[in-house]
C-alpha cells in the first residue's frame, strides 16, 4: 500500500467515524502525548506524521520564517494548502498545542489560530526530576478537565485503564513486528499505518505477524544493517526507499514512528498498580529516558542505548549495525547533538552518517549520493 | 569612529560599567584565586541565587581577554580614589586638552572589542560542533564555554520555552560537568508555584554544596533588594529618561548605554553592589545633564523600539537609525518580564517570591506561546509610547523570532505604528541589507 492509498483509506475511515459522531483531536506526534486519555474520552487521536514537500514548506512562510524545522513548516502547509489527499484534516475538531520542542508550540498555535481549530493545551517539563513529574501530573489533570468540558461528562477511571490496556497491547504487537525478520521498508509501512490508525487495526497487525513468521524471512544477506535514529520517517517520505535502493536495511527505527513509540509498554501489574491511572502516564514519562525532549541526560542515555543495541545485534546476528542519524533541517533537538553523536560513536568504531535534509525535491539527488557513498564504505 | 563617542566622556558611570565589563577576566581571577569564590556561569538575567550563595555569577564572555583602553584603567583608579563627582569633573577638564581625540574612541573601542569577541566566540562554537543553523546566541555562548568553561565551577540553567536553549544547556555538560537546573513550569496551573519553589530550593542546595555557604533568607532578601533597586533605575531610564524631549547625550549614545545595560544586566558585572552604584550614578548623571541642558534636543526624533536583541543583533543598526533621524530604544528584559521586582517585605518567603517572579516572567512575559509573547511586546511598546518597532529576526531562532508575523498583525491592528523586521545572523554580515530595509522603513515613520 503506498502513501496515497493509505491516506485515502484513512480519510474514508475518519469520515465514517465522524458520521458515527466521533470527534477528532489532532496533534504534532510525539512520545509524551497521553493518547489513551483522548481515546478514553471518546476522541480519535490524529498524529501529524506526514512528510512534507516544497509546496507545503513554502506555504508556511506566511506564518514562520524559512529557518524553521521543515516538518513544522510542512504541517502548516498541510493546513494552508489542504492538498486533496489531506482533506481529512478538515475533519479535525480540536488541536492539541504541546511543547515537544518550541516549533511544536509555534506550529500548533498557528494551526489553531489561523485555521480556526479550537485549541487544547498540554505542556511538558524538560527535566524529569520529582517536581517535573508532579508538574506532568498537573498537566494531565488539566488536560483531563479540558476533555471533560468538551464531552460534558467525567472520564471514568475504568475507561482510562481500558484504553491504556488497549494501547499497551497494540504497542506490544508493533514491538513483535519490529522483531520480525522482514525488510525495513515493510516494517515502516506497517508502523506508519498503525500509528496513524491506532489500536483499531490490531487484527490486521496480528494477521501481518502470522503472515510474516520467522520461516518467511525475506531479508537479504547482502544488505547493510542500519540503526536509524534522529527524526522520524513520516508517511509519504521517499527516504526509506532511497536507503533500501542503496543497499541498506533498517533494523531499528529509533524514532517516534518506531521504537520510541512502541517501547512504551507495560506489564498488566504495572498498569493496575496505580490507584490513579494518570500516574501510569507519569510513570511512562519518567521512564522515557531516551526521548529527545528531555534534559540533561538525553544525549548520554542515547549514546549508551545505541552502543548496547549495536553490541547486542552483533552478538545475535553476527552483523554490524551502522547508524544513520536523520536530521530534519532546523530540528533543534537532533541537530544540536549531531556532531557529538558522530564523534562518540565513531570513537567506538561505529560508522555514522549524519543525514541532514529538508523536504525539497532538489535534495533527493544529494541525499542519494550520500547514502550510496555511506553504503559503499561498508 | 561611531557617532556617540564625543559626549560620553562625562558619563563616568557608563565608562566604569564598560571597564567592569572588559576587565572581567582580572576581576574574576582575583575572586577565584585570591578570594576563593566559586564562579557560576549565567546567561540571561538569572544571577540572583548565585550572588545570594556568595558565589560569583559570570556571563561567560567576560572571562575573555579584551584590549582595554588605558584611560579606562585610569578612570577606574580615579573613581576609587577621588569618588564619582570629582572624577567626572576631572574628565571634563582633561577633555579640553584631548588634542589627540583619544577619548573620542574609548567607548567605540569598548563596543568594537565586545563585538569582535562575540564573533570570535560564534566561530569557536561552530568549529566545535554547533551547527551553523542555530542562532547567534547559542553558537556564541557555546564558544564562550569552549574557550573558558573550564574556569567555572558550575552552570546555572533555567529551563525555558526555547527547546534549542534547553538543549544547548545540556550540550554544555561536556564542557562544564556541574549543572544546576531550575525547570520553570510552562503554565501557572495547580500548585505549579509550589513545584517551582521546590526546584529553586534544590538549586540553592546545589549552590550551597558548591560554595560551602549557607543561603539564609536574609542573604536572598539582601540580593533581591539590590536587584530591585537596579531594576527601578533601569526602568527609570527606559520609561522616564527615554521619553524626555531632551536627552543627556545624543540618541546614539543613549542607545549604546541601553545596549551596555542589556548585556551587563545578566551578571551585574559579577558584583551586584558595585553595579547598583554604577546604575544609580548613571541615572543621577543623566538627570544632572538634562537639568543643566547638556545633551541634545530629540523632540523631533521618532522613538523606535528595536527588539529582541539579547540573542545578538547588528550594532550598526542604531547608528544608521540615528543618521536617519530616529532614536533607538532597547527594552528586552522589561518585555520579557524580568524587570519586575521581587517582594522582600517582612514575613515573605524569599524562595517563594523568587519562584513567583520567575513564573510570572515565564507565563506573562516570555509566555508559553507566541500569543502571550506578542502581547508582551505590544504592551511594552504601548507603555513606552514608541513611534515604531523594528523586530530583529534572529536567523535560527525558533522561539522568539517566530512570533513576528503574529506581532506584525497585532501591532497593525491595535497600535497603529509602523513595524518592520530585519534579519540578523552575525555581526557585520548583513549590514547593507539592513540599511536598505531600514531606509525604506524610515520613510514611513512620521517625525513626531
Amino acid at each position: 500500500m503506498d502513501a496515497i492509498e493509505l491516506l485515502s483509506d484513512y480519510a474514508d475511515y475518519l469520515r465514517e467515524k465522524k458520521d458515527q459522531g466521533k470527534k477528532i483531536i489532532g496533534f504534532m506526534g510525539h512520545d509524551n502525548i497521553p493518547e489513551e486519555l483522548l481515546d478514553a474520552a471518546g476522541f480519535i487521536p490524529l498524529r501529524m506524521i506526514f512528510a512534507g514537500n516544497d509546496d507545503l514548506m513554502h506555504a508556511s512562510n506566511d506564518y514562520l520564517p524559512p529557518s524553521t524545522c521543515s516538518f513544522a513548516q510542512s504541517c502548516i502547509g498541510l493546513f494552508s494548502l489542504k492538498p486533496s489527499q489531506y482533506h481529512f484534516l478538515n475533519l479535525i475538531d480540536h488541536f492539541l498545542v504541546s511543547n515537544h520542542c518550541v516549533s511544536d508550540i509555534c506550529t500548533s498555535e498557528i494551526i489553531t489560530k489561523y485555521f480556526k481549530i479550537p485549541r487544547l493545551n498540554f505542556y511538558i517539563s524538560y527535566t524529569q526530576d520529582p517536581e517535573a513529574l508532579k508538574y506532568f501530573k498537573l498537566e494531565l489533570l488539566d488536560l483531563k478537565q479540558q476533555l471533560e468540558k468538551l464531552i460534558g461528562r467525567e472520564i471514568k477511571k475504568q475507561d482510562i485503564i481500558e484504553s491504556i490496556r488497549k494501547y499497551n497491547l497494540f504497542k506490544k504487537k508493533l514491538s513483535d513486528i519490529n522483531d520480525l525478520d522482514i525488510s525495513g521498508v515493510d516494517k515502516l509501512k506497517i508502523f506508519q499505518k498503525a500509528i496513524l490508525y491506532g489500536p483499531v487495526i490490531l487484527p490486521e497487525l496480528e494477521d501481518f505477524i502470522q503472515a510474516n513468521n520467522p520461516n518467511h524471512a525475506q531479508n537479504s544477506k547482502d544488505s547493510v544493517d542500519i540503526f536509524f535514529t534522529g527524526c522520524s520517517i513520516f508517511i509519504g517520505d521517499y527516504l526509506i526507499n532511497l536507503i533500501e535502493e542503496s543497499g541498506g536495511d533498517i533494523k531499528y527505527f529509533d524514532t517516534w514512528v518506531g521504537d520510541a513509540y512502541f517501547s512504551q509498554v507495560f506489564e498488566e501489574e504495572e498498569i493496575t498498580s496505580n490507584d490513579d491511572p494518570l500516574d501510569f502516564f507519569v510513570q511512562r514519562f519518567e521512564n522515557n529516558k531516551n526521548g529527545d525532549h528531555t534534559v540533561p541526560y538525553y544525549f548520554e542515555n542515547k549514546v549508551t542505548q545505541i552502543k548496547e543495541i549495536i553490541k547486542e545485534h552483533q552478538e545475535k546476528k553476527g552483523k554490524k549495525l551502522r547508524v544513520i542519524n536523520h536530521i530534519i533541517k532546523f530540528c533543534d533537538h537532533i541537530n544540536i547533538f549531531q556532531s557529538f553523536l558522530k564523534k562518540e560513536l565513531q570513537e567506538e568504531g561505529i560508522q555514522v552518517l549524519n543525514l541532514e535534509r529538508d523536504y525539497s525535491r532538489a535534495n533527493r539527488g544529494q541525499l542519494s549520493t550520500r547514502v550510496e557513498a555511506f553504503m559503499e564504505m561498508m | 569612529m561611531s557617532v556617540f563617542t564625543d559626549d560620553v566622556i562625562n558619563f563616568t558611570s557608563v565608562l566604569k560599567m564598560a571597564y567592569n565589563f572588559l576587565s572581567g577576566r582580572e576581576y574574576l581571577k582575583k575572586q577565584k584565586f585570591r578570594e576563593r569564590k566559586k564562579l557560576i556561569s549565567v546567561v540571561l538575567p538569572f544571577s540572583d541565587l548565585s550572588f545570594a550563595a556568595g558565589a560569583v555569577p559570570v556571563f561567560p564572555i567576560r572571562m575573555e581577554s579584551f584590549n582595554i583602553n588605558q584611560y579606562l584603567v585610569a578612570l577606574n583608579s580615579a573613581t576609587s580614589i577621588l569618588g564619582w563627582g570629582l572624577t567626572t569633573k576631572l574628565l571634563g577638564f582633561i577633555k579640553q586638552f584631548d588634542a589627540l581625540k583619544i577619548f573620542d574612541t574609548i567607548l567605540d573601542e569598548v563596543l568594537k572589542s565586545i563585538n569582535v569577541k562575540y564573533n570570535e566566540m560564534y566561530d569557536l562554537g561552530v568549529e566545535n560542533g554547533i551547527s551553523s543553523d542555530f542562532c547567534y546566541g547559542i553558537k556564541g555562548l557555546y564558544g564562550m564555554h569552549v574557550s573558558k568553561g573550564k574556569n567555572v565551577d558550575a552552570n546555572m540553567n533555567f529551563a525555558i520555552r526555547c527547546s534549542a536553549f534547553n538543549k544547548y544547556y545540556e550540550s554544555l555538560r561536556k564542557l562544564v560537568p556541574r549543572q544546576i537546573w531550575v525547570d520553570i513550569p510552562s503554565r501557572n496551573i495547580g500548585n505549579a508555584l509550589e513545584l517551582l519553589t521546590e526546584n529553586i530550593t534544590n538549586a540553592i542546595s546545589d549552590l550551597e554544596d558548591i560554595t560551602g555557604n549557607h543561603v539564609a533568607d536574609n542573604s536572598l532578601n539582601k540580593q533581591f533588594r539590590i536587584g530591585n533597586q537596579v531594576k527601578r533605575y533601569y526602568k527609570t531610564i527606559i520609561y522616564e529618561i527615554s521619553a524626555e524631549d531632551f536627552y543627556p547625550c545624543n540618541p546614539a549614545t543613549f542607545a549604546e548605554i541601553l545596549s551596555l545595560l542589556g548585556i551587563s544586566f545578566q551578571d551585574y558585572n559579577s558584583n551586584a553592589q558595585r553595579y547598583l552604584e554604577n546604575i544609580a550614578n548613571l541615572v543621577k548623571e543623566m538627570r544632572e545633564r538634562i537639568r543643566k541642558g547638556i545633551g541634545m534636543d530629540v523632540s523631533k526624533m521618532p522613538r523606535i523600539l528595536l527588539t529582541p536583541v539579547f540573542g545578538g543583533w547588528e550594532p550598526e543598526t542604531q547608528e544608521f537609525l540615528y543618521e536617519q533621524g530616529a532614536r533607538t530604544l532597547y527594552a528586552d528584559w522589561e518585555i520579557l518580564g524580568l524587570l519586575e521586582e521581587i517582594p522582600v517585605s517582612k514575613g515573605t518567603n524569599p524562595v517563594e517570591e523568587y519562584a513567583r517572579y520567575l513564573l510570572n516572567a515565564a507565563t506573562e512575559g516570555i509566555g508559553c506561546d507566541n500569543n502571550t509573547l506578542t502581547d508582551s511586546y505590544q504592551r511594552i511598546a504601548k507603555k513606552m509610547n514608541v513611534d515604531g518597532i523594528i523586530f530583529n529576526q534572529l536567523f535560527g531562532c525558533h522561539s522568539i523570532s517566530n512570533c513576528y508575523p503574529m506581532l506584525r498583525e497585532k501591532v497593525r491592528k491595535k497600535l497603529d505604528i509602523p513595524i518592520t523586521s530585519i534579519i540578523f545572523n552575525k555581526i557585520g554580515e548583513n549590514v547593507e541589507q539592513i540599511k536598505t530595509r531600514l531606509g525604506a522603513y524610515m520613510e514611513i515613520v512620521k517625525p513626531t
